[in-house]
């Protein structure tokens, strides 16, 4: 499919101009957006890019006439079909709110009311534009959520909001956005902790329901992929001011301002490839059947969080746990360090088992084996100084003087490009990009042989994304620490890791070297998350070329697992044998591990 | 990022006074806390008369308002032939001004005594409650309910009847009236504070259990206890004065808000109103204060969360 990715010559549908949004607090004004100018024009899918704070959130209420209190808008000019937005009556604004110009914003569940049936939500949202009795505004319901591929609208459109996945309400908020046709939909952030699998499935038909209602997009994100894949053009807001604009192409091959070169920096590093190392390494750590069961309270069903994963980590090697949520990575790495306990299976380090290990030996090991949780700003004491911070594992493992405690620590803050001026600055105030490396500091002062990284850069910026993962990639190949990362972030994996396990409701579905499994995935999963991983390059935009590998439907619950294989109910290749026979991860010619039967035999 | 604008905020914005009203309120209640505590201190001493010796004249009203300038013109010049009575003396010839404001000492000292008694071992309960989660804790926590259940006023009513009627026995009845409160506050904040993730990387760094209890979530939990004190202490004060009107509490002639209103209200009929509405009036100003200060730094604290 074609679309226009040079400017066409038709009006614009919507033109802003020095845009300002002030607020105002007891003794000090600011200005999150702050001169910010852009037009887009009918049909046309525009991307708006940003770090957190950069004021994009702001700019899209902006664009409806609102702004947060004890925000305003004090200055600039909105044309929209002619007319200026700002001097528009509250009745004219009103009517075109919804109408002409539909938002979605993040957390769908909070945006949906919880009393009322979606598709009456859906039928209101119609009718306050447009005359239409009770009955044809269902019907006009049933239509959109139809439109937004929803299973089942007649169903559905009986649905509270807690009775629909997530993926299924940002989908029902879309349907409502759309109901009135309008001719500009602003989505804000649509995809923010939804799966990939599922972002993937959602943005693609939000692509697709907009081609047919003829709307133009402002898609606002902070993922690249998300941008390269489907918009035509990209808007770069930094420090309340558009810095860049230009067509998505020309936007990744030559970034014109420095934020935008900054950001881009990873994917540019990303395709030299990661570092390859020779021959195998010694195992360090040796997960064998690993399984963790969490019993469900009130019954006797049990919540399978880890099902039988073996793995092995060598020194000096960087292993890639992925998965989608829910898929149990996080607690391997948790059971991994004993910080729960696992049900059955074994847990070897260096060579001894440490499984049943007395808490105080455990102690002792911790020394040597680390992990770096996702949110830095809840895995600092807030009350403490950072000089505080990393002296805590010195204290248990390393006693010394207060003085010589204090020298290490501004050391760990040099290893992780950090000024030791901060020892004395509380986490409050400093940012998530500073909080993350000062967990990594505290997580290398010990000088572990192995640490967990548990998505460290999930709630990073893009750009801070992209220093971080540089960071660490230096810090492995300077210290020879052995990484289990773990994340959902493919693009991070690729560059990062020698080696990659993909895990599914508990389970290891393959496991192999980066570039088999990344270049290559043979399990009908990987093939899936991989297809749906937007990975930040405009040449294969995956609105282009459209895709086969896609799952149906939503991970199953972890409480009632499927009896034969856990994917059967979503793969495309399944057939009765793959629902009746459970899957064992089998060895394959090439050196990887494989969970799927019919691929094993050479079937698909 | 934002960039800090200097043109000026106009005057009267509506967007700008619900932060300052919350201020308004803060001060207010600070200056009520700070003048109580000022007068715990020096109000014994600083009265026109002894606030525990009676004065001959029995039952005078206080001066109309109209006769306030004219006596204090009086009462600077020396012309007066003793110390006025701003608020009458009672049918007993107490001066009900010095006893008013030598009260604090008495009601305050109780009240603090009593919150630190309480907040020590509430804090305390509720962090081994809520940190260390097993049926022995569960068991404090169906005590503390049953505790809770009863009516504050008649539980410490009964201890200080069992116990005797002694300061010391209405701090600890007041302390384990308001136990409960601190061990249920405490316990709900170490739940979220225990899974915060600075506990787990302390745990993956080989702290003890004990160490990550008192030095990780002990000081993150402690400001809804600490911020409940003031509402807390503001109900303590009215709680002792209650004790006293029905007996239980202070004994006579110790000067005590509660005991004032109660040896009053019998003449109230009489028309002598003012022995116990001073002292009324002077109660409901502290508790309001104490409660006003406690909400408004709750909304701070939740605000900076």
């Amino acid at each position: 499919m074609n679309t226009p990715v040079n400017t066409p010559l038709s009006a614009p549908l919507i033109e802003v101009r020095d845009l300002q949004v002030t607020y105002r607090t007891d003794k000090v004004a600011t200005r999150p957006v702050d001169g910010v100018s852009f037009a887009i024009n009918p049909r046309e899918v525009v991307g708006l890019i940003g770090d957190a704070g950069s004021g994009k959130s702001t700019t899209a209420l902006a664009l409806l006439g609102l702004a947060r209190p004890p925000g305003r808008i004090t200055g600039g000019q909105i044309r929209f079909d002619g007319r200026d937005l700002l001097t528009l009556p509250d009745t004219d604004l009103r009517d075109i709110r919804g109408r002409d110009i539909g938002i979605i914003v993040q957390n769908p569940r909070a945006s949906l009311n919880p009393m009322l049936r979606v598709g009456r939500q859906i039928g209101f949202a119609y009718q306050a534009h447009n005359p239409a009795t009770e009955a044809e505004a269902r019907k006009q319901a049933v239509e959109m959520l139809r439109m937004v591929g929803i299973n089942d609208p007649e169903r559905r459109a009986e649905a509270f909001a807690h009775e629909l996945s997530g993926g299924m309400a940002q989908r029902a908020l879309i349907a409502m956005a759309l109901s009135s046709r309008p001719k500009l939909l602003i989505a804000d952030e649509p995809t923010s902790g939804l799966d990939v699998t599922i972002q993937a499935q959602f943005l693609d038909q939000m692509w697709q329901t907009v081609q047919e209602t003829g709307s133009a997009i402002l898609l606002i994100t902070q993922e690249l992929g998300v941008i390269a894949n489907y918009c035509d053009r990209v808007l770069v807001l930094h420090d309340g001011r558009i810095v860049e604009d230009a067509p998505v192409r020309q936007f990744f091959d030559a970034p014109a301002h420095p934020y935008s070169q900054e950001v881009l920096g990873l994917r540019r590093s990303a395709d030299a490839a990661a570092p390859v190392r020779e021959g195998t390494a010694a195992p360090l750590v040796t997960l064998d059947a690993l399984t963790k069961h969490f019993p469900l309270r009130g019954s006797d069903k049990v919540v399978q969080a880890v099902d039988k994963v073996t793995l092995t980590i060598g020194k000096g090697e960087a292993v890639g746990l992925v998965g989608e949520s829910g898929s149990g990575k996080t607690t391997v790495g948790r059971c991994l360090l004993q910080l729960v306990p696992p049900t059955s299976g074994r847990i070897a380090f260096a060579g001894s088992d440490i499984t049943a290990l007395p808490p105080t030996e455990m102690r002792a090991l911790r020394e040597k084996m680390q992990i770096v949780f996702q949110d830095p700003f809840d895995s600092l004491n807030p009350r403490w100084t950072l000089a505080q911070i990393l002296a805590e594992p010195l204290k248990i493992h390393a006693p010394a003087s207060a003085a010589a405690h204090r020298t290490r620590a501004a050391e760990a803050l040099r290893l992780v490009d950090l000024d030791p001026a901060l020892l004395d600055r509380r986490p409050r105030g400093l940012g998530a990009s500073t909080l993350q490396r000062v967990n990594i500091a505290r997580a290398l002062i010990l000088n572990p042989e192995f640490v967990v990284l548990d998505e460290p850069t999930s709630v990073l910026a893009p750009r801070a994304r992209t220093s971080l993962i540089g960071l660490l990639a230096r810090l492995q190949a300077e210290l020879g620490i052995s990484f289990l990362f773990i994340s959902h972030d493919l693009t991070t994996v690729r560059y990062l890791c020698q080696r990659v396990a993909v895990m599914y409701l508990g389970q290891i579905v393959e496991q192999g070297t980066v570039e088999q499994v990344f270049n290559n995935p043979r399990h009908p999963y990987s093939q899936a998350l991989l297809s749906a991983h937007l990975f930040p390059d405009p040449t294969w935009r995956r609105v282009d070329h459209p895709v086969r590998e896609a799952l149906q439907g939503e991970i199953p619950s972890p409480i009632d697992v499927p009896k034969g294989c856990y994917l059967a109910s979503r793969c495309p290749h399944a057939v009765d044998a793959c629902r009746a026979v459970p899957q064992v991860l089998e060895p394959l010619a090439d050196g990887r591990n494989l969970r799927c039967a019919r691929v094993v035999k050479g079937e698909v | 990022m934002s960039l800090p604008v200097t043109d000026p905020i106009p005057e009267g914005d509506p967007l700008t006074l619900a932060p300052r009203s919350r201020d308004g309120l803060l001060i207010f209640g600070a200056t009520i806390v700070a003048i109580v505590t000022f007068l715990a201190v020096f109000g014994p001493h600083i009265g026109p008369y002894n606030p525990t010796l009676t004065t001959p004249r029995v039952a005078v009203p206080p001066p109309k308002f109209t006769e306030i300038p004219s006596t204090l013109i009086g009462w600077i010049n020396g012309t007066l032939p003793h110390a006025p009575h701003w608020m009458g003396t009672d049918a007993s010839g107490y001066d009900v001004f010095s006893r008013v404001i030598a009260a604090p000492r008495t009601d305050l000292t109780i009240a603090l005594a009593a919150n630190a008694l309480s907040l020590t071992i509430g804090v305390f309960l509720g962090l081994i409650a809520g940190y260390f989660r097993n049926w022995g804790t569960e068991v404090l926590m169906r005590v503390s309910d049953v505790m809770q259940s009863f009516p504050v006023f008649i539980s410490a009513m009964v201890l200080v009847a069992l116990a005797g009627r002694s300061t010391t026995n209405i701090i600890i009845a007041l302390a384990f009236v308001y136990v409960p409160i601190y061990v249920r506050l405490t316990r709900a904040e170490v739940l979220s504070q225990t899974s915060r993730g600075f506990v787990e990387a302390a745990r993956a760094l080989g702290q003890p259990e004990i160490k990550i209890a008192l030095r990780h979530v002990l000081p993150n939990s402690m400001t809804p206890a600490l911020i409940q004190s003031s509402v807390t202490i503001g109900f303590a004060i009215l709680l002792t004065a209650g004790l006293s009107f029905v007996g239980a509490g202070v004994r006579p002639p110790t000067p005590e808000w509660g005991l004032m209103i109660s040896t009053g209200a019998g003449a109230i009929i009489l028309g002598e109103w003012w022995p116990s509405v001073f002292p009324g009036i002077a109660i409901s100003l502290t508790v309001f204060g104490f409660a006003v200060l406690g909400n408004a730094l709750e909304r701070r604290y939740e605000a900076a969360q």
